[in-house]
């Protein structure tokens, strides 16, 4: 979680968008402190409803820039990163995946490779990259907790696209049941020794898995109409001048610096 | 302040209460709408997605009603007035975000077309039977405002009048509806802008540092934000402070729930609308609300050509509840009747508030129909002939029910 926050510190800085304008909403519980000083504006929702809050809080007012931050992103809530995703709503979405929900003791997530629960798993896990690029999510990326600089290189670069993005973090989270299955090693020196960076791999390749190495990178970066475009063009086409486009950006929002509404 | 003219089509309309009350909260600023199409909700939803792109109202079909509760709660603190739409199975989906839509004081408005329940029931017929869960719904402690108008026009006047209670009382209103005034095509009056009264957001005006997102005025309710202002705005489903910030102690849990409660109760007054007509001498009151207060009226026609001094009290606003008013009623009158689409849910709180003073008569329906008025004129004879006092509630035996249980529960040929 520190890493993911001080990625964000940076990579909100790199990007020069005003962080007034930076709206996150998420299920995870953050401290105080740490929104004080990201200087943004938080939301914590109930369990999986991140993704839908945040897309109320762009459609409410396009000029906000929102990132849903959410845990294991496919339990609760799956259906609208799929959705949202589809539409292409202008959303960053940071997945923190620690493989077991650590607060109500280790139970195993369903983006849990075997080997991290008491008898290991017997389910086939998620691959999150290739899930976001195949619902169509314009930016899909994945690094590990030890990845700062990198991580807060895609945040920066995810806030300028354009529709919705998907920055995995992996995040050291299952010491519960280490020993019962045999990973001897802190969990970051797991992700130290066994994360490669392969970037524009194809995301069908890169799921984790017990045996194989994880691999790391900026797998998605595409374009295509976000959901607000497509709602003004079709509106546009049928009501003409009857219909104002919906975001149109006030000279408030161009001082902000934020290029991309 | 007044609405904007561009928002309400003023003129005479021959529409049914879906699209009235379409119609009736765009008229109060209505920017945004989230749902999911179910019958019979539906042309609530189509009209204000044929009209709402022209008035500049966003509206989304989200993937689910999980997720268009989200959404309207998203879009709330984004800080337009936001609204779903939807019915008996929806509104279940919906509870869990209704619930934290209350205990981060979020204000937006839900119209709920009853339908016949329980789970899929028989949606395109008519229902009252969510009128509980719509008080009780979602866990904890909390407290909401349901209205239930009776025609298409109170459908356009009351969901402008939901909003403006929304953004008074920073709390979800529910226009509690049902199937036959959704569908029932009635003549509408929209009157021009400058005569529709419409409540602007309690914005909070004064330096960043100074704002808690839950300090409240002496009126219990605090000021509303929105996201993008630079308030670095703390919101959370957890017990909070008045910062926001979440807290975990037995008092300050005592103390958040409490004003979340009293903020209601406490202006309860200011809320409660109900109609009385004639019950100053009567024997009997006919306590009613949506589609039971009109089929009511035969009923309590009948029943006064039979010499029987009947009066009638309708639940404008259900919730919060007009416990004070039942209660003087009660030591009034011989007893209350209390037709609905349910097997009995508001007349136990009338039986609540009656304290034993008076009989309080149920005359249930199944739901996917409406009450034979000869059914409420016998509940009503029963009740002004019954001399000694019952305890609890009585259940009168509709000709329908009798049809179905005389033979064990079965349909007889």
């Amino acid at each position: 979680m520190n890493s993911l926050i001080s990625a964000l510190h940076k990579g909100i800085d790199k990007s020069g968008i005003d962080r007034t304008k930076i709206s996150v909403p998420s299920d995870i519980p953050f401290v105080p402190g740490v929104i004080k000083e990201l200087g943004v504006d938080y939301f914590q929702t109930p369990r999986g409803r991140a993704i839908a809050f945040g897309t109320g809080l762009k459609l409410g007012n396009p000029g906000l820039k929102v990132i849903p931050v959410v845990g294991d992103l496919m339990t609760l809530g799956g259906n609208h990163f799929v959705h949202g995703g589809r539409r292409n709503m202008e959303l960053l979405v940071l997945c923190v995946n620690n493989f077991i929900y650590k607060k109500i003791g280790g139970k195993p997530t369903p983006s849990m490779p075997a080997a991290f629960s008491p008898y290991s798993t017997f389910e086939e896990p998620f691959n999150f990259p290739h899930l976001g690029n195949s619902c169509g999510a314009v930016y899909t990326a994945r690094w590990t907790a030890l990845h700062t600089e990198e991580l807060a290189q895609s945040i920066s670069e995810a806030l300028h696209k354009r529709g919705l993005s998907m920055i995995e973090v992996l995040a050291p989270g299952p010491d519960y049941y280490r020993d019962i299955n045999d990973i001897e090693s802190d969990i970051l020196q797991f992700y130290y020794e066994n994360a490669v960076v392969k970037n524009n791999e194809d995301p069908r390749n890169v799921a984790i898995t017990p045996d194989e190495k994880i691999m790391v990178g900026k797998f998605t970066d595409k374009e295509r109409p976000t959901f607000i475009d497509s709602y003004n063009v079709q509106h546009s086409k049928i009501l003409k001048d009857k219909f104002t486009p919906h975001g149109t950006v006030s000279q408030e929002q161009k001082a902000s610096g934020d290029k991309n509404v | 302040m007044k609405a904007n003219p561009k928002d309400v089509l003023t003129g005479t309309y021959y529409i049914d209460g879906d699209v009235a009350c379409g119609y009736g909260a765009l008229a109060a600023g209505c920017k945004f709408v989230a749902g999911y199409p179910i019958t019979p909700s539906t042309e609530a939803f189509e009209a204000m997605c044929r009209r709402g792109p022209q008035v500049g109202a966003v509206f989304i079909q989200m993937e689910d009603e999980l997720g268009s509760m989200a959404a309207v709660i998203g879009a709330a603190w984004s800080g337009v007035k936001s609204m779903t739409i939807t019915s008996g199975p929806g509104y279940s989906l919906m509870q869990e975000n209704i619930g934290f839509g209350a205990m981060v004081e979020t204000p937006f408005v839900l119209l709920n077309i009853q339908r016949g329940g329980p789970s899929t029931g028989v949606p395109t017929k008519t229902g009252q039977a969510d009128m509980m869960q719509s008080r009780w719904g979602s866990h904890g402690d909390y407290e909401i405002i349901a209205i239930a108008p009776e025609s298409p026009q109170e459908m356009f006047d009351y969901a402008i009048k939901a909003f403006n209670l929304a953004e008074k009382y920073r709390c979800p209103v529910m226009i509690m509806s049902d199937e036959c005034v959704g569908h029932m095509t009635e003549k509408v009056v929209i009157p021009e802008a400058d005569k529709i009264e419409v409540e602007p957001r309690r914005l909070f005006k004064g330096p960043a540092a100074e704002y808690a997102p839950y300090k409240p005025d002496p009126d219990l309710v605090p000021k509303m934000a929105k996201a993008g202002d630079g308030l670095k705005l703390y919101i959370t489903g957890l017990v909070h402070d008045e910062r926001g910030y979440p807290v975990k102690n037995e008092d300050y849990k005592a103390a958040y729930v409490r004003r979340l409660i009293d903020k209601i109760k406490r202006n309860k007054d200011k809320i409660i609308e109900i109609r009385e007509e004639a019950v100053d001498d009567a024997d009997v009151v006919v306590v009613s609300y949506g589609i039971s207060s009109r089929v009511a009226i035969k009923g309590v026609e009948i029943a006064r050509e039979n010499g029987i001094k009947v009066g009638t009290l309708r639940l404008v606003t259900v919730w919060p509840f007009p416990d004070e008013r039942i209660t003087e009623l009660a030591r009034k009158v011989k007893a209350f009747v209390v037709p609905e689409i349910n097997y009995g849910q508001i007349v136990f709180d009338v039986a609540r508030c009656s304290h034993g003073h008076a009989n309080v008569v149920l005359v249930p329906h199944g739901g996917a129909g409406v009450h034979n008025p000869n059914d409420i004129a016998d509940a009503i004879e029963y009740a002004a002939k019954e001399k000694k006092k019952i305890q609890g509630v009585v259940e009168h035996k509709t000709r329908l029910e009798k049809l179905v249980f005389e033979g064990g529960y079965k349909l007889k040929e």
